[in-house]
Order: structure tokens, then C-alpha cells, then sequence
């Protein structure tokens, strides 16, 4: 074959336009538009935020569809075509330096994202995501509406929620330490607030507590465990100052089961958050035995009642003391 | 009009200086990245220096910046060499080099205050695609005039891959940056996907891979002193990339819900690739058979044979990587990271800085400043840039398995502190590369030792 101009000319374009058509041209002219069962149009603020989600290459880092096989946030809902409906440009990510946002909407209230964009350490102290401060409040405003709102109709059921609870925790927390304290407590199942802590405080045990602290704890609940880390100033209600809950033990002995119920499921309305997805189960134990050893003075960790001791214990006796009653 | 617009092969020598130049800027936006990635509150707060407007403008700027630019220059020059006459119009191509730097200045000015669309490798804003568009078209008419006054009556295949490159992009870029709606640049709904990947893998593979073809079937043949191996195999290569490089972008968004069909064509298409790349692999090597230490031990030549390595080992992994099991793991971390480093300094920017090292004196008839310092380039950016495709690809295995297991994101974040931080150390080594190029190019053309007229004719004269 003989390479014209004619033929390289006209032959290149030919083949490439009907490529193009197969796959740029059948899809454009077939793929339907059907909203899906949580479509709904963005509101203005919405969308100003999702011109500044774009503008500030958040899509470098985060990306908008779940797959099949994710386990992080948003995972209970496999991406759908009619959940992008009309929304332009729809940037689905090709990078996860930071979780999938496409159901983040009510994952958190807002006073999270506010210390969040604030600087993300604040919220996700081991976070590698650039600070927004500079981006002004309006702007940090306008992002949390359009983040809020990823998940669409979803996403409205869980700020809702959100908003609810918000209402519910700040008038506890108005209410004095020692009622927020007990209106917390209240909200923890009957069966989880008489749960000692299972496992040995050993030396290993706090090790390993330790590092979950700091990895999502220390700079909201402060690196002394008073709720004065540098998030507390964007937050309402403020993160609690574990060292009260000495004079709040149930029956005076019981914490482990309310540490390890709250890291699991979080406060919905609050800016605490579940950690059921980052953390399993010896983990979360593990940090609830810091938490009691290192701020309240106390864990319940291996008291009565415990069932059999699990296969890799030693013989490890609990040397904490409850708090003497009436002592403050 | 001046008489440097009017000067032969003045553009071709400006493209490819200011390929040099783009390089060090894109070098320099990737290192800031890197670090970023180590220490998110280095530069904090620095409205023009966040990891969301600085990664745009690294990746675009050595992707047209520094690879584009460089090859286009470079074919500027061997086009008509290789059709035995001159460009066309010295003038035109000079319009178009303008055109086509503003686009590329465009990224830096415009994404550092957050005029971007946004869409990943069609960041571009309107205003400037349209420059973009206009330079190629200038290209491409540049081009026809040339070959209609060529005293050469055969098309060597470097031609075909310039005339490819040109004539591709001018179709491809206004439908993957869906430049009728000016002011998103997009598409609304999932679609719009359809239509970025589309321009987001054709810029790899219908731009870049077609320059760097080129150049490489030019540049093999004369520093290995042998002809061409087979006019079959190359006809075989150039219309198989065509026919299927065009098909696979949906293989970026194969997780995602469009329509199967798409994600079928785009798995078999991007396994297919194996075909193309091999058959210009083989037909290059054959070329070189039997004199690979000549190839090898010529300074410009080592570049262009290392891309072609590059080359293989990209288009191994591509294929591999599109394999929808294997994706679980691989997509949306640094593994994809490490292959996008590999095609586009490896297999484009190798052999992009080798054919400059070929061409450049044959265009300014000064021989190179330093073959040391090319020498020391090549080493600097092998040594980083093999490294960061161990460790991106090795940190990427991490990620995708932690993930692919149940491990959030936020939870793996500790693991990839030591490969960031290997990685900006080794950012280090290509930055440096940069710099000793462009310093080495501007050097050449500024006091290269002038060659004398029998010598430029041997370099000059056709194999």
C-alpha cells in the first residue's frame, strides 16, 4: 500500500470519525436521562458550591461514584446513571486520596465541615487535605450546602437527621455538663451501659488506644482528653471533657460499654462521628481502655460481668479503683 | 516583518526551547504537588499554591507543555526534511507557536485563581481551546502546503504521524472538551464522562503517542544508520492505533454506571493495544538489530530507545489495567499515578528529549553544549522516574488491596507516608533532569560549537 496524501488524509479522519461515532456518538445518542429514585435538582447555594468544588480541583483527591466492591462512606448505595441527571459538569474523580464524596451529604453537621475546611487536621488529624481557610466564610458556606447535598434525596434524609439530633444534643449541652453528660448516657441502649470492657488494660492494650486517639480523637477531645483540642472552637455542642465522666460511671463501676457504643456509632447531630467503618472491634476497645485509663482514672476492662476470658489473655488483674462514692 | 519570523526552522527550534522551558515549570508544579502530598500544611493557606490548582497545572503543563510542545517542534523539522524541502510558511508556524504557549500559559495563570473547567486534561478554559484549536488548524494547513511543494514523492511514516497527530487532535479536542457549551465545557449528567475519557485517553494515545511515534521512526533510523525494517509493520501500526486507540477512554470510568456495552468495547479495544505498540516496538528494534550499541551509545539515540522501552512497559500495564477484576484493586490510587508518569515522561518525554538532542543542531547547525549534561539527564530522570514507578506502583498496591479488604481511606493514609515521601525525593532527581536540559538546550543554541558545512550536510543527509 502506497501512503498518498489523499489516503493518509482522508483515510486518518475516516477511520477516526467512525470510531468517534461508535463511541462518543451511539452513547450520546442512546444513554437516557432518567432521574433516579434520589434525584433532585441542586438550589442555588448548592450549586455556587459545586462551581467551587470544580473550580478548586476537589475531584483531584475525591470521586463521585461508588463501585461495587467499596467499603468506605457512602457504600450503601452502588452508583446509578439517573443520579447525575442534568448536573454540569459531573467530574466522577479518578483519584481517592481522600474518601468517595458522592453520599457525603448528612454524613456530618455543618460545624464539622466548618472546622474541617477550616483545616482538616482539626476534624482528621492524619488528613492530607489542604486547608480552605483562605477560601473566605461565605465560600467554606456555599461548599459545605453543595458537600451537604451530595446524595441528593439521601443526603436530605441524613441532614435532616442531623439537624434534628443537633437540636437535641445542644439543648442537653445547655442544660450543664453533668445533665449533658447524663442525656448522653440516656441515649446509649440499655443493654451496652452495664457492658464492662472485656479486654485487659494491658500496657499493649493502651499502646494501641493511644494511637487511635491521636490518629482521630486528639484534636477534637484535646490531647489531655479536656474537649479543648483546636477543633472546639468551630463546634456546637463542643466535644466532651472526658475527665467528668468520673462522676458519671453507671453504678458507679460501668463505662467501657457506653466508650465503645459511642466510637462505634458516633453522635448523630454532634460532630462526633461513627467510627464503625475505620475501626473494628479490638481497636475500638483497646481505645475505650485509654480513654478510661488515661482521663477518667478508671476502666472497667475485664470486670464482672465478662463471660470466659477470650483465648489470648494472660492472667491480667484490673488495678483501677472505681471512685470512692460522693468523692468529686 | 522581522527576519527571525522569516528565518528557516526558526519556530521549530522555539517550540522545542520552550518545551525545555515548560518542562522545568511542570517539574517544579510536581515537586510543590509532591510535597504537599508529605506535608498538606507546607505553603498552607497559599490560594495559588493548593494541591487542587497546582496538580492542573503540573499535569497539563508537561503534558502539552512539555511533551507537546518539544515533539511538535521536532516535527516541524524533520516534516519537511524528510519531504526535502522547507516548511511552508515560517511565518504561520510562528503564529501557531504563539497561539499554541498562550494555551499552555494559559494553565498556570488561569487555574492558580480558579478559572479551570475543571475536567481532568480538559482543564483548559474556552478561550484558550479555542487558541489551542486555531494553532493546530494553522498546523495542519502549514502541513498540506508543505507536502504540496515537497520535492520528495514518497511519505516516510514520521509524516503520517505528524499529519495524524495534527489532523486527530483538531477533531478530537472540540468533542472531548465539549467546546459547544463554553462556559462548563462539559456535558450535564453521566454522559459528560463518556466524552472527557474519550479526549482524556485520546490525548495519551492520538496526540502524544502519534508525535512520539514519529519522532522515533525518524530519529531510530538515522542514529542506527540502517533503513526502515518493514514498510508493511509500519502501515500496520499507524491504522491499528487509530482504529483502536479511538475506543478505549471508558476504560477510566469502567466502575462507574455507564452503559455496558461501552465498557465491553473499551476492554477488548485496550487489550487489541497490545497489537499497535508491539508491531512499532518490533519494527524499531528491528531497525536497530545488530548495531543496538551504536543506538545505545549515541546520547540522543539512548533517549528515543529508552522511550521506546518505556513505551512497552506502559502499554503492558494499560491493557492489564483495564481488566475490570484487576481494576478493583489498581483504579483510584497511585498505581494509576505511576502508569500516567511511565507513558507520559517515559515513553513521551523520553523520547521527545532524545529527538530534540537529534534535532537541534540540525536546525540552529550548532552541535549540542554538552553530550555530558544529556548523559547526566538521562540518568537523573531514569533514576527518578524508575523509581517513582516502583513506589507509586508498589504504595498503589497498598492502597487498592487495603481498600479492596475493607480499609477506609482515611485508615491507609499512614501507609503511604514513606513512598510520598520517596517520591518528592525523587521528584528531586527529575527536576534537576529539567533544569540540566534546559539549560544545556539554551546553551546549545546560544554558543554551541557552529558546525562546519560538510559536517551538517552528513548529519543532514537521509538514510
Amino acid at each position: 500500500m502506497k501512503m498518498t496524501p489523499g489516503v493518509l488524509i482522508i483515510g486518518a479522519l475516516l477511520v477516526f470519525w467512525a470510531s468517534a461515532f461508535i463511541i462518543a456518538g451511539l452513547p450520546a445518542a442512546t444513554m437516557k436521562e432518567k432521574p433516579s429514585d434520589i434525584w433532585r435538582p441542586l438550589t442555588a447555594e448548592e450549586e455556587a458550591g459545586h462551581r467551587l468544588y470544580v473550580a478548586n480541583g476537589c475531584s483531584y483527591c475525591h470521586s463521585l461514584f461508588i463501585r461495587i466492591n467499596d467499603w468506605d462512606i457512602g457504600a450503601e448505595r452502588i452508583a446509578q446513571a439517573g443520579d447525575y441527571v442534568g448536573q454540569e459538569p459531573i467530574i466522577l474523580g479518578s483519584e481517592r486520596t481522600g474518601p468517595d464524596l458522592s453520599q457525603e451529604g448528612g454524613e456530618h453537621p455543618d460545624d464539622w465541615h466548618l472546622a474541617h475546611f477550616t483545616n482538616p487536621r482539626y476534624t482528621s488529624p492524619i488528613s492530607l487535605m489542604p486547608s480552605w481557610e483562605f477560601l473566605g466564610r461565605q465560600e467554606v458556606r456555599q461548599l459545605t450546602a453543595y458537600v451537604q447535598a451530595l446524595g441528593l434525596k439521601a443526603a436530605d434524609y441524613r441532614t435532616a437527621r442531623q439537624k434534628y439530633w443537633k437540636q437535641q444534643a445542644s439543648a442537653a449541652y445547655a442544660a450543664g455538663p453533668d445533665a449533658n453528660v447524663e442525656w448522653i448516657h440516656s441515649q446509649v441502649p440499655e443493654v451496652w451501659r452495664r457492658m464492662p470492657n472485656p479486654y485487659p488494660a494491658d500496657a499493649a492494650a493502651l499502646a494501641r488506644g493511644k494511637r487511635m486517639y491521636q490518629d482521630f480523637c486528639v484534636n477534637c477531645h484535646g490531647p489531655i482528653g479536656d474537649g479543648q483540642g483546636p477543633a472546639a472552637a468551630y463546634l456546637y455542642p463542643p466535644p466532651l471533657n472526658f475527665t467528668t465522666l468520673r462522676r458519671h460511671l453507671v453504678e458507679n463501676r460501668y463505662i467501657g460499654g457506653i466508650f465503645y457504643y459511642q466510637i462505634m456509632n458516633g453522635i448523630t447531630g454532634t460532630a462526633m462521628p461513627y467510627f464503625k467503618k475505620h475501626l473494628e472491634s479490638e481497636k475500638i476497645w483497646d481505645l475505650a481502655n485509654y480513654l478510661g485509663v488515661y482521663f477518667v482514672g478508671y476502666t472497667d476492662a475485664n470486670i464482672e460481668p465478662r463471660g470466659i476470658d477470650a483465648a489470648y489473655e494472660g492472667p491480667w488483674q484490673n488495678p483501677y479503683q472505681p471512685p470512692a462514692k460522693g468523692a468529686k | 516583518m522581522p527576519n527571525a519570523l522569516q528565518k528557516p526552522q526558526s519556530a521549530a527550534t522555539a517550540f522545542m526551547l520552550a518545551g525545555a522551558g515548560w518542562f522545568v515549570v511542570g517539574a517544579l508544579y510536581g515537586m510543590v504537588s509532591a510535597i504537599h502530598l508529605v506535608a498538606p500544611e507546607f505553603f498552607s493557606n497559599i490560594p495559588w499554591l493548593v494541591f487542587g490548582r497546582e496538580r492542573p497545572i503540573h499535569v497539563n503543563t508537561m503534558l502539552y507543555g512539555f511533551t507537546g510542545t518539544m515533539l511538535i517542534g521536532c516535527g516541524l523539522y524533520y516534516v519537511p526534511a524528510l519531504l526535502k524541502t522547507r516548511l511552508w510558511s515560517e511565518p504561520l508556524a510562528w503564529v501557531c507557536f504563539v497561539l499554541w504557549n498562550l494555551t499552555i500559559l494559559s494553565g498556570p495563570v488561569c487555574f492558580s485563581f480558579g478559572y479551570t473547567q475543571g475536567r481532568e486534561y480538559s482543564e483548559y478554559v474556552w478561550a484558550a481551546d479555542l487558541m489551542l484549536m486555531v494553532a493546530v488548524v494553522l498546523a495542519i494547513y502549514n502541513m498540506v502546503m508543505t507536502v504540496a511543494q515537497r520535492n520528495e514523492s514518497q511519505l516516510y511514516v514520521s509524516v503520517w504521524y505528524f499529519f495524524g497527530a495534527m489532523l486527530w487532535t483538531a477533531c478530537n479536542y472540540p468533542i472531548g472538551n465539549v467546546m459547544w457549551h463554553p462556559k462548563t465545557g462539559a456535558m450535564p449528567g453521566l454522559i459528560d464522562s463518556i466524552f472527557l475519557w474519550f479526549w482524556g485517553h485520546n490525548l495519551p494515545g492520538l496526540l502524544i503517542t502519534p508525535l512520539a511515534t514519529g519522532a522515533a521512526y525518524y530519529v531510530i533510523p538515522r542514529v542506527a544508520r540502517m533503513p526502515l525494517n518493514s514498510h508493511t509493520l509500519s502501515l500496520l501500526g499507524f491504522w491499528f492505533l487509530v482504529a483502536l486507540y479511538t475506543h478505549i477512554g471508558g476504560h477510566h470510568v469502567l466502575q462507574s454506571p455507564i452503559p455496558n456495552w461501552l465498557k465491553t468495547v473499551s476492554v477488548v479495544d485496550s487489550v487489541s493495544m497490545v497489537f499497535p505498540v508491539s508491531i512499532v516496538v518490533i519494527n524499531l528494534w528491528m531497525t536497530a538489530r545488530g548495531v543496538g550499541r551504536r543506538v545505545w551509545g549515541d546520547p540522543a539515540g539512548r533517549l528515543v530507545m529508552g522511550g521506546i522501552v518505556w513505551y512497552l512497559v506502559t502499554c503492558i500495564q494499560g491493557p492489564l489495567q483495564s481488566l475490570p477484576y484487576l481494576q478493583r484493586v489498581t483504579h483510584f490510587n497511585n498505581w494509576t499515578i505511576g502508569h500516567a508518569h511511565i507513558a507520559m515522561l517515559g515513553f513521551g518525554g523520553y523520547i521527545a528529549l532524545g529527538a530534540m538532542w537529534h534535532i537541534l543542531p540540525l536546525v540552529t547547525g550548532r552541535s549540542v553544549y554538552s553530550n555530558k549534561l544529556v548523559n547526566l539527564q538521562f540518568g537523573l530522570i531514569t533514576f527518578g522516574l524508575t523509581g517513582f514507578f516502583l513506589d507509586l506502583t508498589a504504595v498503589g498496591l497498598i492502597q487498592g488491596s487495603a481498600w479492596n479488604n475493607g480499609e477506609t481511606v482515611y485508615r491507609v493514609l499512614p501507609e503511604l507516608a514513606p513512598f510520598m515521601i520517596t517520591r518528592a525525593g525523587l521528584g528531586i532527581f527529575i527536576l534537576t533532569g529539567a533544569l540540566v536540559g534546559f539549560y544545556n538546550a539554551v546553551m546549545t543554541v546560544l554558543g554551541g560549537r557552529r558546525l562546519a558545512a560538510e559536517e551538517l550536510q552528513r548529519a543532514e543527509e537521509p538514510v
